[in-house]
């Protein structure tokens, strides 16, 4: 092998370590970047703040009543709106909001479940035995 | 005409089970229980788990040795013996006791509700000028052990009369309870206690519901007890179990499940107070 392939070997081999660093860098700095959007896209959707916790906590509050008024209410459900209103009064108004929406969907489900079995239904295999 | 004829009878089956009667569905859960237990005779049934729990059954034989809830009994022998500060007492409201706890719960027509004997007991007290007992922990536990230990031997025999149909909504609200899915877990009472009756929840073996009620209050050994509980506190902690949020205790809901509870057990022997994990 001549001198002049020797140095074009090592020549291409060179280009190709640049390439992967070049494309190791460019992943990472896509990653980073969707992290960061996508940080700032949760943040501007929450917009955590104690206008927007109260009113998590209002519907929350809303949905449990609707869902007691079937007997639906879930046991854990009246404890988030209590954690919600705690956070509230010390200013993380995100741990508020989540705890609020989480009671809120609790209410909604809880409700559902109780409304949609209005109607008395024996099991199956109960049923078999009458 | 093949398929209209399946569809019909299971029209049939379905409006026959949602509509049957106190008798048919306590006959429909001994049928069930008889399939899934051919070896436990009926009588057994008053042991609750221990009816289909053999090694649980030796432990619980060894601590009926030495039974943790007698100290509650003595207490309410004492209670049961104090006049109250009107110079009245328990035995003047139920002259018949204190081997009484058969009596319970049955329909009361003048008041219009499931009348159970905790709330018999507490309307006695008011009725005297006395503070009502908290429903499930603390000294109504003592009464109650008394009045079951000296209970014991006697049958359950709930009745629901035909003749007032608000007996029968009573009956049917408890049934209704029953088989409602509720809670984050979405389980019914049946979803523990006739699907999967037998099966291990965690350690526990999960009992059958005739008989549930032959052997309240009871002495529970688990931590957060350590003590005897009413059953209305085991129905409490049941739909805690579930994620539900439960009801108030001595309210329509829970008094009215315990009508339905405890027509399952009719002819079955009160053998309370009990002991369990």
């Amino acid at each position: 092998m001549s001198l002049l392939d020797k140095y074009r070997i090592r020549q291409a081999e060179n280009l190709e370590k640049t390439m992967n660093r070049v494309q190791r860098w460019a992943a990472v700095a896509i990653v980073l970047g969707l992290m960061a959007g996508s940080t700032a896209l949760l943040a501007g959707e929450m917009k955590a703040d104690a206008a927007t916790a109260s009113e998590a906590i209002t519907r929350a509050e809303a949905a449990q009543k609707k869902a007691d008024s079937v007997n639906g209410e879930w046991r854990d459900t009246g404890k988030f709106i209590k954690n919600a209103k705690k956070a509230v009064e010390e200013g993380d108004y995100a741990k508020a909001i989540r705890l609020a929406n989480k009671a809120e969907s609790e209410g909604n489900l809880g409700y559902q479940q109780a409304v949609s079995q209005s109607k008395l239904e024996i099991p199956s295999y109960l049923k078999a035995m009458y | 005409m093949k398929k209209l004829l399946i569809s019909l009878a299971v029209l049939l089956v379905t409006a026959v089970s949602a509509q049957a009667g106190p008798e048919e569905d306590r006959m429909a859960f001994i049928k069930y229980y008889k399939g899934k237990f051919p070896n436990v005779p009926m009588e057994e049934y008053a042991n609750g788990a221990y009816a289909i729990d053999p090694v649980g059954r030796e432990n619980w034989e060894a601590i009926e040795e030495f039974p943790p809830y007698e100290p509650f009994i003595d207490r309410g022998q004492v209670m049961w013996e104090k006049p109250f500060a009107n110079g009245k007492g328990y035995k003047d409201c139920f002259p018949d006791g204190p081997a009484i706890a058969h009596n319970y719960p049955r329909w009361d027509r003048e008041q219009g509700l499931v009348m159970t004997l905790p709330l018999a007991l507490n309307q006695c007290r008011k009725a005297n000028s006395e503070k009502p007992l908290k429903y499930k922990k603390g000294p109504i536990n003592d009464i109650l052990s008394y009045i079951a230990f000296q209970s014991r031997g006697k049958v359950v025999n709930v009745e629901v009369p035909k003749d007032d149909p608000r007996a029968m909504a009573a009956y049917e609200d408890g049934k209704k309870f029953y088989f409602t899915r509720r809670g984050q877990l979405n389980f019914s009472c049946a979803t523990c206690h006739v699907q999967n009756t037998g099966l291990k929840v965690r350690t526990e073996i999960l009992s059958p519901s005739v008989g549930h009620i032959t052997h309240w209050p009871v002495y529970r050994s688990k931590v957060d007890w350590g003590t005897v509980g009413t059953l209305h506190r085991r129905f409490t902690g049941c739909n805690k179990n579930i994620r539900a949020k439960p009801m108030k205790a001595q309210g329509p809901e829970y008094r009215n499940l315990e009508y339905f509870l405890s027509y399952l057990s009719n002819g079955l022997e009160l053998n309370g107070p009990g002991a369990r994990k």
